[in-house]
């Protein structure tokens, strides 16, 4: 009895969201987005369809249209619902298109509304903080050693 | 050779009593998960226990089959979901030893590092749920699960910062982890381990302290050492009997052989036997985690490049069986390949369904209200039992 | 009899009544809310910003909003009326009981018996509950409820009579006015110990943590009012909670001092209320700290230590009696 009177003169641990939102580390597994390349403005998307093949649950569709100079993904739907948030996706992607957002407050009405289309995935990249990982990002951190044991550390260290 | 097909079912025959079949079903505020036990009660003295199982199956094995080396071990996580990263240690250890893959120095401490808090982890929560079985979701119960569940949030919060999840983590790969440290991580760590042990202490003088809790633990649910062996238990169920069995020892993996720990022993067989191999295991764990985090190797944190396909790793054919030493046992995989991406058998031995088959062997002579005491000193992880 | 009498007949008890009723409804805030903080968490706080002050009324609403459920194969006149069977004694409890020197329903010269007698006829409301459920698990938690609540009757009124033994009258502003120089729970060894069995023996007739195998949720979930839901559980709550207050309320009368304090007289009631809370929050508190004790020892205990300790405690207080030569403290 002694320890719960102790206890009741620490301070509560309750978060009380949503009016004081606790802060999110940098790799949080977020929401999925799709982002656009703040050089050019063009999507970074080329649909070469390697998120679709990765994902194990299958959430991922992707069909790509082909143009001059690059490919670009025609359509690109991502069942949120049934997604598991496991980041394969964004690690295989070779052009950094997909990646994950620090939030995860998607709580709709109708199932229906989360069944993510290439605008609406493309709106979220905008609204929200994205996540520390990217695809080349997390493959550096997971290259072995090059000739020189030193140059893996600052390259993974650089990742950070 | 015993039976194994055999329930201990107890005659008392009592004069006159009437025997009552009760269902203490798949939906039970202490079932541990979806677990169905059939009981014959005599008054309220259990006679015989009929488990039935099954109602978390989701085809794991067949999803084995299904996804690629590079794709299951997060999938893996779902078996045993609250010790998820020894789940996933399992599959990409039995891949490695099919596909003879060597997995650097500084991948192996990091796996340790993973595993090892995993444990503190998974031991906070049985220990939160165990008392809050014992002690009503509406008392005394309740108070330890919170105090358990406030000392693993910030285990999670670890997690958290490492992978960016917070249960089910994606954290290995075969070939090493999918993730390195971040910056001021250990640090972190170290802070978080120091405050959970001084509160370890705590909650061990706030139930040992207590008659009450002594009184319902102590010779309850006595497992002998050749039950426990023959039944095939494993983990702190086994070491609570006075088997010192521990994987970690026996066939050390991934540099568990640099590290300095003992292994908890008890002798008792009861429910405090196990309560206290447990226990002491927080602090084994503790130990380990911070020997890695002192001698933690620079260098890759994988052997093979990162992720780039699903179709990117293909081990040779052969089969092999990879062990590890969870927070429940022994889990295992057992791994068939034909040469292909994709695994043509994999078997999951579950740790937590080999432990809850003592369950019929032990029930039968205790209370109604010991069912709960002793099922949550075995402490099964329904994902683990069903696959 | 004239209209006015009637309305002093009917209003005080009205008054009481609904006094209670609100008073008992707030008490449920304050368990939860001290019990959140003993679990380093805040307990109710949006509904009423910012403490939670409305969500009692909320509880009490959703309840009454709540569909009435009954089992087909209920005994629907047993399973009906065991609510009320429950509800009505506890409310009875505190018609005997004074809050100050002249406020009390019913100045009754066997005051303590009748409290103790009523709050008895808890457990036919509770049995009844069980059996009207026609269900397992119900049936099972009544038994063990008959079982444990007669167990312990016995130690709690024998506890309850010490002081009573002490003072030579059953009649309660007697064993407060008693009080006057030194609470009983101040009196050398014999106070303290049967103030700490008194608090014991009350926790077990409640079927409060650590005793509370008839309702163990991890068992029996809800045990013998598992069957109930709508207005009718919310009675069944009701009425727990208010016997629970109002054992906590002769536990202040017959070994805190019920309304003496410093100050003037008219505090009295303050001080009660005051000290009852006290009880209270001490009950709270050894629930949220404590496990449950198992059915068979928990019965062991009752017949094995606390019977036996009661009768020693009943004789230590008639040898003080005769000691002091018969009558008065």
């Amino acid at each position: 009895m002694a320890v719960t009177w102790r206890n009741l003169f620490r301070r509560p641990v309750t978060v009380h969201y949503p009016d004081v939102v606790r802060p999110y580390p940098d790799r949080f597994r977020g929401v999925l987005a799709l982002t656009y390349d703040p050089e050019t403005g063009e999507e970074n998307c080329i649909g070469c369809r390697l998120c679709e093949y990765i994902c194990p649950p299958q959430v991922i569709k992707v069909e790509m249209l082909k143009g001059e100079k690059r490919n670009y993904a025609k359509i690109f739907f991502l069942e949120l619902y049934a997604c598991e948030f496991c980041e394969l996706c964004v690690q295989v992607c070779p052009t950094d298109a997909i990646i994950m957002l620090k939030t995860f407050d998607l709580a709709v009405h109708d199932r229906r509304e989360l069944l993510l289309d290439k605008d609406r995935l493309h709106t979220l990249g905008q609204q929200f903080e994205p996540s520390w990982a990217t695809g080349t990002g997390l493959r550096a951190m997971q290259a072995p050693a090059p000739k020189g044991g030193e140059k893996a550390k600052a390259a993974t260290d650089a990742a950070e | 050779m015993p039976d194994p097909e055999a329930r201990t079912v107890l005659e008392y025959g009592y004069g006159g009593n009437e025997r009552l079949v009760m269902n203490m079903g798949p939906q039970h505020p202490s079932a541990h998960g979806v677990f169905r036990m059939i009981l014959t009660l005599e008054g309220e003295t259990i006679v015989a226990v009929e488990p039935v199982i099954g109602y978390l199956h989701r085809c794991h094995e067949k999803l084995g089959e299904s996804l690629t080396y590079v794709q299951y071990p997060s999938i893996a996580s779902k078996t045993d979901y609250v010790a998820a990263m020894t789940a996933e240690l399992t599959y990409v250890r039995a891949a490695e030893q099919v596909g003879q893959i060597e997995v650097p120095k500084r991948a192996q401490y990091l796996r340790v590092l993973a595993a090892e808090l995993q444990r503190v982890a998974s031991h906070l929560l049985w220990l939160g749920t165990w008392c809050m079985d014992m002690g009503g979701a509406l008392g005394g119960g309740a108070t330890m699960f919170l105090y358990c569940f406030r000392e693993r949030e910030m285990i999670l919060d670890l997690f958290e910062a490492l992978t960016g999840a917070r249960l089910l983590y994606g954290f290995h790969q075969v070939g090493g982890t999918r993730y390195d440290l971040p910056v001021g991580w250990a640090d972190t760590c170290r802070q978080t381990i120091a405050h959970v042990e001084t509160r370890l202490a705590e909650y061990e003088g706030l139930l040992e302290g207590n008659t009450i809790f002594l009184v319902r633990t102590q010779g309850v649910g006595v497992m002998s050492a050749a039950l426990a062996q023959d039944v095939g238990v494993s983990g702190p169920l086994l070491r609570g009997s006075g088997i010192a069995h521990d994987i970690r020892r026996a066939e050390p993996y991934s540099s568990y052989e640099d590290f300095a720990f003992d292994i908890p022993l008890e002798s008792a067989g009861d429910c405090y036997a196990r309560y206290r191999v447990r226990m002491a295991e927080f602090r084994q764990a503790i130990a380990i985690v911070r020997q890695v985090l002192d001698g933690l190797p620079a260098g890759p944190i994988s052997s093979r490049p990162g992720v780039k396909s699903v179709a990117q790793v293909k081990l040779p054919k052969g089969e092999g069986y990879a062990r590890v030493e969870g927070p429940r046992g022994e889990v295992g995989i057992y791994l068939v390949s034909e040469g292909a991406t994709k695994p043509y058998r994999m078997k999951w031995r579950g740790a937590s369904f080999s432990n809850l088959a003592v369950a019929g062997h032990i029930l039968p002579g205790h209370k109604v209200a010991d069912a709960v005491a002793i099922l949550g000193s075995i402490d099964p992880v329904f994902g683990e039992v069903d696959r | 009899m004239s209209a006015s009498d009637l309305v002093w007949l009917v209003l005080p008890s009205f008054i009481l009544l609904n006094g209670v009723l609100a008073l008992i409804t707030y008490l449920t805030l304050l368990e939860r809310k001290f019990a959140a903080r003993l679990q380093s968490r805040v307990g109710p706080y949006r509904v009423g910003r910012p403490h939670g002050w409305l969500q009692p009324i909320a509880d009490a609403l959703k309840l009454m909003l709540k569909e009435d459920i009954v089992p087909a194969a209920a005994d629907r006149p047993v399973y009906n009326l065991a609510p009320i069977v429950f509800l009505v004694p506890a409310f009875l409890m505190y018609a005997a009981i004074p809050f100050a020197p002249r406020l009390a329903l019913a100045d009754l010269e066997i005051g303590l018996l009748f409290v103790l007698a009523v709050s008895s006829l808890e457990v036919v409301g509770l049995f009844m509950c069980g059996w009207g459920s026609n269900n397992k698990y119900a049936l099972l938690s009544a038994m063990r409820a008959v079982n444990q609540i007669i167990s312990y009757e016995v130690p709690f009124i024998l506890t309850a009579l010490v002081p009573a033994v002490l003072v030579g009258s059953l009649r309660l502003q007697d064993l407060v006015a008693a009080q006057q120089g030194l609470w009983f729970v101040a009196y050398p060894v014999l106070g303290q110990l049967t103030f700490v069995a008194f608090v014991v023996v009350a926790l077990a007739s409640e079927n409060r943590i650590p005793f509370d195998i008839v309702e163990a949720e991890s068992e029996l979930v809800a045990g013998f009012r598992v069957e109930y839901s709508g207005m009718k559980f919310a009675l069944i709550q009701l009425a727990e909670f208010t016997h629970l207050f109002g054992v906590a309320c002769l536990g202040t009368l017959l070994f805190l001092g019920g309304w003496l304090g410093p100050g003037p007289a008219g505090l009295g009631p303050a001080w009660f209320l005051l000290k009852a809370l006290i009880l209270f929050v001490l009950i709270v508190w050894i629930r949220w700290s404590f496990i449950r004790i198992r059915v068979d020892q928990i019965l062991g205990l009752s017949w094995k230590v606390f019977l036996p300790a009661a009768l020693v405690l009943l004789l230590a207080a008639a040898v003080v009696v005769i000691a002091r030569g018969g009558g008065g403290v």
